[in-house]
């Protein structure tokens, strides 16, 4: 019964709040079903076959979720999954009373949700997941978190509720200890040893001299290792199979978290074989804001690029920041995107110095620039206005790259998709 | 001739939680724009303090990585203490403010010993004081900075403080005071990181840290204007 009625107030909220054109939308039914009949989501996602799926971590969740859903689709499962941001319970909620019949039936087969990491327990204490896939523990948005520490403790409680797998980071010190306590199976994923310089973690980020000893690979036997990328080219180790594929999903980053999405879908689709899967993640595009590309009316393209802490900066940087591309950055410091500026002076922004950057925008174009005035690099102009210093960054000729915070990335996508020829 | 000036940044590795790496690199940024060689030292848990140490940094860390360095920091007290006492100018920010103090009380009642050369102890708290912040002080005017930070720092006797908290907790929220000051040695709750932010603190710190080394620092006139703009945002900011 309480799926049927929690199914109708979700849909006529829904309903309610379109009309009314609220920017709030996607969280508010299901604040009001959370509100109204508690153990509505229990009830509901009990009935998928195949269970759960939970991705967590700090950087690559959106991303790594969408190749896992994708993958799942492609292999003939109907996936339930939480819209773009709507990473909290509520928004599951509102996500799960959308797509229900109105007899409270899920059309699906299992649901892959990313979780925000301070929230995931209140999700985890009511249903447990069947599968986690556990990606990173980095530094990010400490004004809402405190230290890394705790960030990483609340990865762990998400993960040690799986029933079924845990599928970890084995370079990931953090999670990889964690997972050491589990007692459903754990699977890893990893880099080779030749890599792992590219994917420094948290410590490793910060460190000075005499820390290199700790590059040390991961000693546990890993179900799919990262062996080799060059350009959108990456190759796999599944077993004793070397795999290769080309990538649309961009950024050295993604070639590591698709190593994890790639883990996760050999135990959840064990009659898949590997080479296929491979294949298949070569058909998975950009997630939103996430190194989309956009085609302008003057026939160039603008990559926007979401970068929220040291390690996605750093790795956007490796990836896309080169000589030639236009550069804009855009930083702003809403709740969403870390009030405080400090995480600016944990990334080397040094190899901007050869591209220049030609604006700095958002609440915080100021404190940008003068973070880069230390690692010379030259700043052409300032202007916190996003909408303004678009423009004016859209009008240049040539190829573009923006490196934007979480808020200025969604406010830029849609003026981008207003502005565009069309996504790419 | 280029003078030489030696920057110790102590436990890099352990205490960097909060973008401290930026107050090394204004330091050491603006010494070399003010017509100064300036040499970095990584000092780490074991290693000897180099032969000449002209200004000593620390940042904030972890509540693990604070046990790491603890012991450290207790066998090398009486060095530092001398140092102090040369007049050498410090800044430890947050986690090595504290152990600098005299002790810090975890929430379980554990006693962590410090070096005191603060006379301040620090309680931890339950609730994380989290802001922009602004101080009031005598010899720096003012300073905006960031502050996360759980412990509670009380001043003992006659400890003077950095300055008086016109935005934000400070020390511990209740007396309006922020931060420590002992010769040239400021203890402080500010991140932010705070010298980019206020770089007039920068160049006073070169400043004690040249007289200190043998001789006196001509401050260039430098293009602060990205700071003093950054400062002005930082007064209306809204939360």
């Amino acid at each position: 019964m309480r799926r049927v009625i929690g199914t109708a107030i979700g849909k006529s909220v829904a309903k309610a709040v379109k009309i009314r054109g609220k920017s709030s939308g996607q969280a508010m039914p299901g604040l009001v079903v959370e509100t109204l009949i508690p153990g509505y989501l229990g009830a509901m996602l009990k009935q998928l076959p195949d269970g759960i799926v939970i991705v967590t971590g700090t950087n690559g969740k959106t991303t790594t979720t969408k190749m896992a859903v994708e993958l799942l689709e492609v292999n003939g499962k109907r996936v339930l999954t939480n819209a773009t941001g709507s990473n909290l319970t509520r928004g599951i909620i509102s996500s799960v009373s959308q797509q229900a019949t109105k007899s409270g039936k899920l059309p699906f087969d299992i649901a892959v949700f990313e979780l925000d990491e301070a929230y995931a327990r209140q999700f985890t204490d009511v249903i447990r997941p069947r599968y986690v896939l556990g990606l990173n523990a980095s530094r990010d948005q400490l004004d809402r978190f405190g230290e890394v520490d705790t960030v990483a403790k609340f990865m762990g409680e998400t993960m040690l509720s799986a029933t079924d797998q845990l599928v970890v980071n084995a370079d990931d010190k953090r999670l990889s200890a964690i997972a050491a306590g589990a007692k459903a199976k754990v699977t890893y994923f990893g880099v080779a040893p030749s890599l792992l310089r590219f994917f420094p973690r948290d410590d490793e980020l910060v460190a000075v001299d005499g820390k290199q000893a700790t590059l040390e690979a991961a000693d546990v036997p890993l179900a799919v290792e990262l062996l080799d990328f060059k350009g959108d080219a990456a190759t796999y180790r599944i077993g004793k199979e070397r795999l290769e594929t080309m990538l649309q999903v961009t950024g050295q980053h993604n070639f590591q978290n698709a190593a994890g999405a790639l883990a996760l879908l050999l135990a959840v689709l064990p009659k898949v074989s590997p080479k296929t899967l491979v294949e298949q993640l070569g058909q998975v595009k950009p997630a939103f804001g996430r190194g989309q590309a956009f085609k302008l009316k003057n026939g160039s393209e603008v990559q926007l690029n979401l970068v929220k802490n040291p390690a996605s900066f750093r790795q956007g940087l490796a990836s896309y920041a080169r000589k030639g591309i236009a550069t804009m950055v855009a930083i702003n410091d809403n709740i969403a995107d870390s009030r405080d500026m400090s995480w600016l002076w944990d990334i080397d922004f040094s190899v901007l110095k050869e591209a220049e950057v030609e604006f700095t925008t958002g609440l915080r174009a100021v404190d940008m620039a003068l973070r880069l005035q230390y690692d010379d690099v030259k700043v052409n102009a300032i202007e916190p206005d996003l909408e303004k210093a678009l423009g004016a960054f859209c009008a240049l000729p040539g190829d573009k790259i923006i490196f934007a915070s979480y808020t200025a990335m969604m406010t830029l996508h849609d003026l981008l998709k207003r502005k565009a020829g069309k996504e790419l | 001739m280029t003078h030489k000036l030696h920057i110790v940044h102590i436990y890099p590795n352990e205490m960097n939680t909060y973008g401290d790496r930026g107050n090394l690199l204004t330091l050491k940024r603006r010494a070399e724009w003010h017509g100064l060689e300036p040499a970095v030292h990584y000092y780490h848990v074991g290693d000897a303090l180099p032969k000449q140490v002209d200004i000593v940094l620390g940042g904030g860390g972890q509540d693990s990585a604070q046990g790491a360095i603890q012991d450290d920091v207790l066998r090398i007290g009486d060095e530092l203490h001398a140092l102090v006492g040369a007049g050498v100018p410090m800044l430890m920010v947050c986690g090595t403010y504290q152990l600098f103090g005299n002790r810090f009380v975890t929430n379980d009642g554990q006693e962590i010993k410090g070096i005191g050369i603060f006379d301040v102890e620090t309680i931890a708290g339950m609730k994380r004081l989290i802001g922009n912040t602004a101080v009031e002080t005598e010899d720096f005017s003012t300073l905006y900075g960031f502050e996360n930070h759980s412990g509670r720092t009380y001043l003992k006797n006659d400890q003077k403080a950095l300055g008086t908290v016109t935005r934000g907790s400070g020390n511990n929220g209740e007396d309006g005071t922020e931060g420590a000051r002992t010769n040239n040695a400021i203890g402080t709750y500010l991140h932010g990181p705070l010298l980019p932010n206020n770089p007039h603190l920068a160049d006073a710190l070169l400043t004690l840290a040249a007289q200190h080394a043998g001789f006196e620092l001509k401050t260039k006139g430098l293009d602060d204007e990205l700071a003093s703009r950054a400062r002005m945002a930082a007064v209306t900011r809204k939360y």
